[in-house]
Order: C-alpha cells, then structure tokens, then sequence
C-alpha cells in the first residue's frame, strides 16, 4: 500500500490547481473561495488530525466527553441559526441532537457493538452529530414555515376544539419526514450511487472490503437512529413554543 | 322553539393591545355586551374596527389584555380550552376543509359519534346527503362553507362565531348561508355572532347589531334602529359611508 504523508497531500494540490485554471477560463466566479476553501481545509483538517491524535494517545475520558461536547455545541448552534422563525433554536437542537446521538451511542455501548475507546466515539459521534445537526436545521425550519402557512388549517382544527398536537398533526409528520429525508435517501442508495465515507476510507486504509461494509451498515444503522430521534424531539418541541398553555396560536 | 333567552356569553370590560411593529394598538376596547340564546347578533364597522379581533376572544382563540369573558357566568379561562371551543363554535371567511371526503370532515371533531347520522347532518346544513363520499377536492366554495357549518354542528355547539362567512360567495350562495344560519338559530336555540361588512346583510339576518369602530362598541341593540337611527355621531357616520 502507498504510504501516505504532507507530499503525497501537497500533491494533491496539482489537482485543485487543475480546478481553479479551468473555472478561470470558463470565467466562474469562485476562485477566491476555492483558495480559501483549499487552505481552510487543509488547516482545519491537520489541526483536527493533531487533536485526535493527542486524545488517542492520551485515552482520557475526559477529553472523549469534551470533544464530544464541542461537536454538539458547535452542531447545534449552526442548526439554531439556521431557524429563522424563533430564538430558541439553539436550545431545541441540543437538546434534541444531544439526546439523539446519545442515546443511539449508549445504546451502540450497551449493545456491545462498540467499547468506550476514543477511536470509535470521537468518529462515530462526528458522524452522529453532524447527521442530526441537518436533521434538526431542516425539521426547524420546515415547522416554523408550515405553521405561519397554514394559519388557518391548524386555528380551524383549534375552533374544532383539537389541542395543539392534533392540530398540527399533518405538520408535523411532514417536518419530520423533511428532517429525515437525507438519511432515508441515503439508506435508499448506499453502495449504489455512492459508496460512504467511512468505508471507503476504511478500504484506502487497507480493510477488507466485506469488513468496511459490515462497519458502514452499522454506521447507517445509527444515523437512522439519531436522525430519527433528533427530526422526532426538534419538530415536537419546536412546535410547542407556538402555543401557550391555553391552546391558542401564539407564533 | 322558544330559546328562553337566556344570557349565554357576556364580555364585561374586554380590552386587547397588540404589538405591530413596535407599536402598541388597542384593538378591542373594553367592551362590554352580553349574548342570549338563539338570537342572531351582527358585528359591523368600518375595516379594522375589531370585529374579527373581537369575535376571536370569545372562543379564546385570543387572550383579552384586561377584562373578562363570561360563558354560562362562569370566566372563559376556567373551562377546558378543547371542551369551550366545541361549545363555542367558529366558521372562518374562508372555509378550511381537512383532505378526504365530507364525511371524513364531519367526522373530524368526534369520530363515531354520528357515524350513521351523517346524511341527517348534510340535510340539515342543506346539502344533499349523498354528498357524504364525495372528496371535499371537488367541492364549490358554497358547498365547502356549508360542510363547515355542518361539520361545526357535530360539535353540538351552543354559540356559533361566524367570521364574515359570506365574503368569498356569490350573492345566492350568500342568501343560502344566511338562510341556514337563521334557521339554525330558530331550530337549535344557536346563538349566531356574526362578522359581517355588509349593512345590508345585517339587516336580512335582522336581530341585534353591535357598530364598532376602533375597536370601541359604539351603538348596539335592534339591527334596524342600529343602522337606520343610529344615536351616536359614529354611528350616523357609519350609516352614511363617510367611516373609511
């Protein structure tokens, strides 16, 4: 196997040369992000690849917790501002990714399927994370923009003497299958349309393939899990704070 | 059938202010009126005078900012908001019909309830009971009101808030609507609180009027002393189209 290292990924920037020559002579506008692009990758990623080295190393739970910890935060920020129809979005998605990746990890330990070790949770929450983040922005958002749409089917339902559940029941199911439609998709397709990230890295690592697969179905196994989970407790509490307590419309 | 008339509904010094960018606005404006049974009240203004504003406070859809709202002498905020609603119903300008057939909306507030008694429900809203299976997709707006109605009924309600039901109709469909809401009222004892622009229509339904103009309750009582011999100045104003 090639040995990989800083010139094998200098190289890799003959490449990224290539993209930018080309999108200069078809007079795209993105040169600029490209560049950027490129050194912010490659920054972000060798400071990420130090990181993990060092809580590799060091086993320390602790610092498991906090990488952990910083994910989630950072997921659920970017989630919360992508909301744009209330201000407590980031509250909803923590709570919301943090249940559904960690209950999915938990259960992944118990189940043993994987051990307390920084090689499997710091990748697998990543994942977890980043999956539930998309969820919870898109479920976010759909809720807020379906309720003030559809003012008079959920106020009709209302004067039908419903309560906000029953009310907003369609909408609801709909956010939610909006949150999760990337990973069903991508449950649709995998191995077809494209073969995921971690078992194609698992396989330019030298694993067998049969073994990177196995790996991958239970990688896609747990991002349904969280993703549920995450679309399931963003669009119930998102919807909750349009009603108060007297079952009136207040969004 | 004598209603008795008996006070159902009071408002006693209702007030409602509301933020609109950034600006506080003082849409009801301590009302006070109360409700009888199977009579037909009309609220009519000027645009933007609170009559929707109103009518949303009194099956707290809307929380007043001061006062009280009163069903059967008892504070609104002391029922079940699921439970007051069903007893005070509401029909909206434009009719909001659940995807499926009729039946599955007459069945919406109360499944099984009146499952063999659908067809009785159409006849009595004025539809044909074979209209039971048909998909609510392929229905006219006057049609599609009336399953409201309908559908409003099945909740057995003893107040009916209407929300200028008419607006959106042609002038036969309107009369049609109008027609049914007096009868309902005759027949069911329904006390009938409808928001209307129209004057006239006001005057075909005929019981009492209630004039209000920002959000104040300026003149009320028999719909054809209200709008033919109005007492207050506004009120002249009204009559005569000169209120914007």
């Amino acid at each position: 196997m090639i040995e990989l290292g800083y010139y094998q990924a200098l190289i890799g920037l003959v490449l990224v040369a290539l993209a930018i020559v080309i999108a200069r002579i078809k007079k795209i506008p993105t040169e600029k992000e490209m560049i950027v692009g490129t050194i912010r990758s490659f920054v972000q990623l060798i400071a990420v690849g130090y990181a993990l080295e060092f809580i590799f190393n060091s086993e320390s739970l602790w610092l498991i917790i906090l990488a952990v910890v910083v994910m989630t935060v950072v997921g659920a920020y970017t989630a919360g501002q992508q909301d744009r129809h209330n201000k407590n979005g980031f509250r909803i998605a923590l709570i919301s990714m943090s249940t559904g990746s960690l209950v999915t990890l938990a259960l992944m330990i118990v189940l043993g399927i994987i051990t307390i070790e920084a090689r499997y949770i710091i990748p697998l929450a990543g994942m977890l994370i980043s999956n539930s983040m998309n969820a919870s922005a898109v479920t976010l958002d759909r809720i807020g923009s379906d309720l003030k749409a559809n003012r008079l089917e959920v106020e009709t339902a209302l004067s039908l003497g419903k309560n906000w559940q029953e009310s907003t029941r369609r909408l609801y199911r709909n956010a939610v299958k909006a949150g999760m439609i990337s990973i069903l998709n991508y449950l649709k397709t995998v191995g077809i349309v494209a073969l995921p990230g971690a078992m194609t890295g698992m396989i330019l690592a030298g694993a067998s393939p049969l073994k990177a697969v196995l790996i991958q179905i239970i990688v896609s196994y747990m991002l349904l899990s969280a993703v549920t989970i995450t679309a399931l407790l963003s669009g119930e509490m998102a919807i909750r704070r349009f009603f108060n307590d007297a079952e009136q419309f207040v969004g | 059938m004598s209603c008795g008339n008996v006070k159902v509904l009071e408002a006693r010094a209702v007030s409602r202010t509301i933020r609109k960018k950034g600006t506080e606005l003082t849409t009801v404006d301590s009302i006070d009126f109360s409700f009888h049974t199977g009579t037909v009240y009309n609220l009519v203004g000027p645009s933007g005078a609170g009559k929707t504003s109103f009518l949303r406070l009194l099956n707290r859809l809307d929380e007043p900012t001061s006062g009280e709202i009163f069903y059967r002498d008892k504070p609104l905020r002391e029922y079940p908001p699921t439970g007051l609603r069903k007893k005070i119903a509401m029909l909206f300008q434009e009719p909001y019909l659940f995807e499926g057939s009729v039946r599955d909306n007459l069945n919406y507030c109360c499944p099984d309830k009146y499952a063999n008694n659908i067809e009785f429900h159409l006849e009595r809203a004025g539809l044909k009971p074979d209209m039971a299976d048909k998909e609510v997709s392929g229905l006219s707006m006057g049609e599609k009101q009336r399953v409201a109605i309908a559908r409003s009924l099945f909740q057995e309600p003893e107040i009916f808030l209407l929300d200028e039901p008419t607006s959106a109709l042609d002038p036969t469909s309107s009369r049609k609507i109008e027609q049914l809401i007096l009868k309902l009222s005759q027949e069911l004892c329904l006390t009938a609180i409808m928001v209307t622009h129209n004057p006239d229509q006001a005057r075909r339904l005929g019981g009492e009027t209630l004039l209000l103009v920002q959000g104040k309750l300026i003149e009320s009582g028999q719909t054809e002393q209200v709008l033919t011999e109005p007492s207050t100045e506004l009120g002249r104003k009204y009559i005569n189209n000169e209120l914007s």
